[in-house]
């Protein structure tokens, strides 16, 4: 269906809360006795709903890498000055700290240090698990078996899945489960892989293709991914810079 | 730090102040509901979750701006109300399934919900859309920052060039919506031969 610029201009004004009350009410008279019109507010209501959705996908998965991370810590006291890990580390989790150089220089620790201090998996947000599913069909095995650790089981799946449907979500997370397993060569792969075949995840490829490049101690190589990730990636380069200084 | 301070601190801050009410009253509230509606460790956690990313979404939306009550008992009315709806539509507790939850309950509006076929269309189309177009608009509604917040954010030249490339952003957004919706119909005529 074909809309004009102006009532584009108009519904997103709309969305963007720029209204004045009588325009509202007009607005709403318009969407109530206008096909053509109502069809264009339903859309931009599903993408807005969408683009919301997406935010509180991306902050429920980050609340599940803090549970995770003190799942992992319990044993660190609470009112430790480590506590504060815990957010940056759930953060790595999710790809979107970007540590650029300040790490690599800043601690005195071994690029195997390092990789196991900032790898943690990252989780599954592209498929539903239910738990207790007896029906599961191999890809939703795939995902389950990620999810529950199986990494051995879960790298197996999704080669043979990846086989037939080479899909973004699946070779990131393979890619994880190929670090995890010890397998940096194949893991190097997929994340170079999903980077130079897809548009998308192209933030966390890059992410975990510098642990790869940290964890088989090629630490100039790991330095220049995460330079230009801190370069490109301003508002997490920013975040990760004032992480790091709470943390430290 | 005061109710007062908590708010303003989550409604400037971005996922690690998000992280840090999580950890404060984690142990409490599930303690809590856990022995009051006899859930599993893991139900308990899924509904604690949801009820964080309750109140951080009130604040970001500016639905919750003071607090007549504390945290703590706000945090409980919002756990309370989630497990005893849960227990309602359901006679006994089944896990939720947060995405979905999500969707019903901060989405759509009781009264006219969002059609499934569209808003499935709409998320397959924001997956397409990559960044850092996905990254502004969800600066920008969800988590409601303004113009010039986003201008430093992302660091553009200056807010009219950001309001101008979230402008750019949404119609293309739009495009890809409509080439979904294309390429669905088109799905749907050819099976229906």
């Amino acid at each position: 269906m074909n809309h004009s610029e102006t009532d584009i201009a108009l519904v997103e004004k709309y969305f963007d809360a720029a209204l004045s009350d009588t325009e509202i009410n007009h607005f709403i008279l318009r969407v109530e006795s206008d096909e053509n019109f109502k069809s264009l507010f339903e859309q931009e209501k599903a993408l807005v709903g969408a683009i919301r959705h997406h935010g509180l996908r991306e902050n429920l998965q980050y609340l599940k890498a803090v549970e995770s991370n003190l799942q992992d810590n319990k044993h660190l006291r609470i009112n430790s000055p480590v506590k504060k890990w815990h957010y940056f580390a759930a953060a790595a989790t999710i790809g979107i700290v970007i540590l650029g150089k300040v790490i690599l220089t800043s601690f005195n620790q071994t690029p195997d240090q390092l990789f196991e201090a900032y790898f943690k998996p990252y989780p599954n947000t592209f498929e539903a698990t239910m738990r207790g599913n007896s029906t599961a069909t191999k890809r939703t095995e795939a995902f389950q078996a990620y999810e529950q650790g199986d990494y051995q089981k879960a790298a197996q799946l999704f080669r043979d899945l990846l086989k037939t449907n080479k899909e973004p979500g699946m070779l990131l997370l393979l890619g994880n489960a190929n670090l995890i397993l010890g397998n940096i060569d194949e893991a190097k792969e997929n994340f170079i892989t999903l980077n130079k075949d897809f548009d998308e995840l192209d933030i966390q490829s890059k992410w975990f293709l510098s642990l790869c490049y940290l964890k088989s101690g090629d630490v100039e190589r790991a330095r220049n991914i995460l330079k230009e990730l801190g370069g490109t990636e301003i508002s997490y380069a920013a975040k990760a810079k004032e992480l790091l200084e709470k943390v430290n | 730090m005061n109710q007062e301070e908590i708010i303003l601190k989550i409604r400037s801050g971005g996922q690690t102040e998000l992280g840090m009410i999580y950890e404060e009253y984690r142990e409490e509230f599930l303690q809590w509901i856990t022995k009051e509606y006899h859930l599993s460790s893991d139900d308990s956690k899924d509904i604690y979750q949801l009820t964080i990313l309750i109140f951080h979404d009130n604040i970001k939306q500016g639905k919750l701006e003071h607090l007549v009550s504390s945290v703590k008992t706000y945090l409980f009315g919002i756990g309370k109300n989630i497990a005893k709806e849960n227990l309602r539509k359901e006679k006994r507790y089944v896990p939720i399934s947060q995405e979905k939850w999500l969707k019903e309950n901060l989405i759509d509006e009781p009264s006219n919900p969002i059609d499934e076929d569209s808003f499935a269309r709409a998320r397959s189309a924001l997956e397409k859309l990559g960044q850092p177009c996905q990254r502004l608009i969800e600066l920008f509604y969800y988590e409601k920052k303004s113009i010039p917040e986003i201008t430093l954010a992302l660091d553009y030249k200056n807010p009219e060039t950001a309001k101008n490339q979230k402008c750019k952003c949404m119609a293309r957004l739009r495009k890809i919506f409509e080439q979904e919706t294309v390429k669905n119909s088109n799905v749907i005529n050819h099976e229906s031969f």
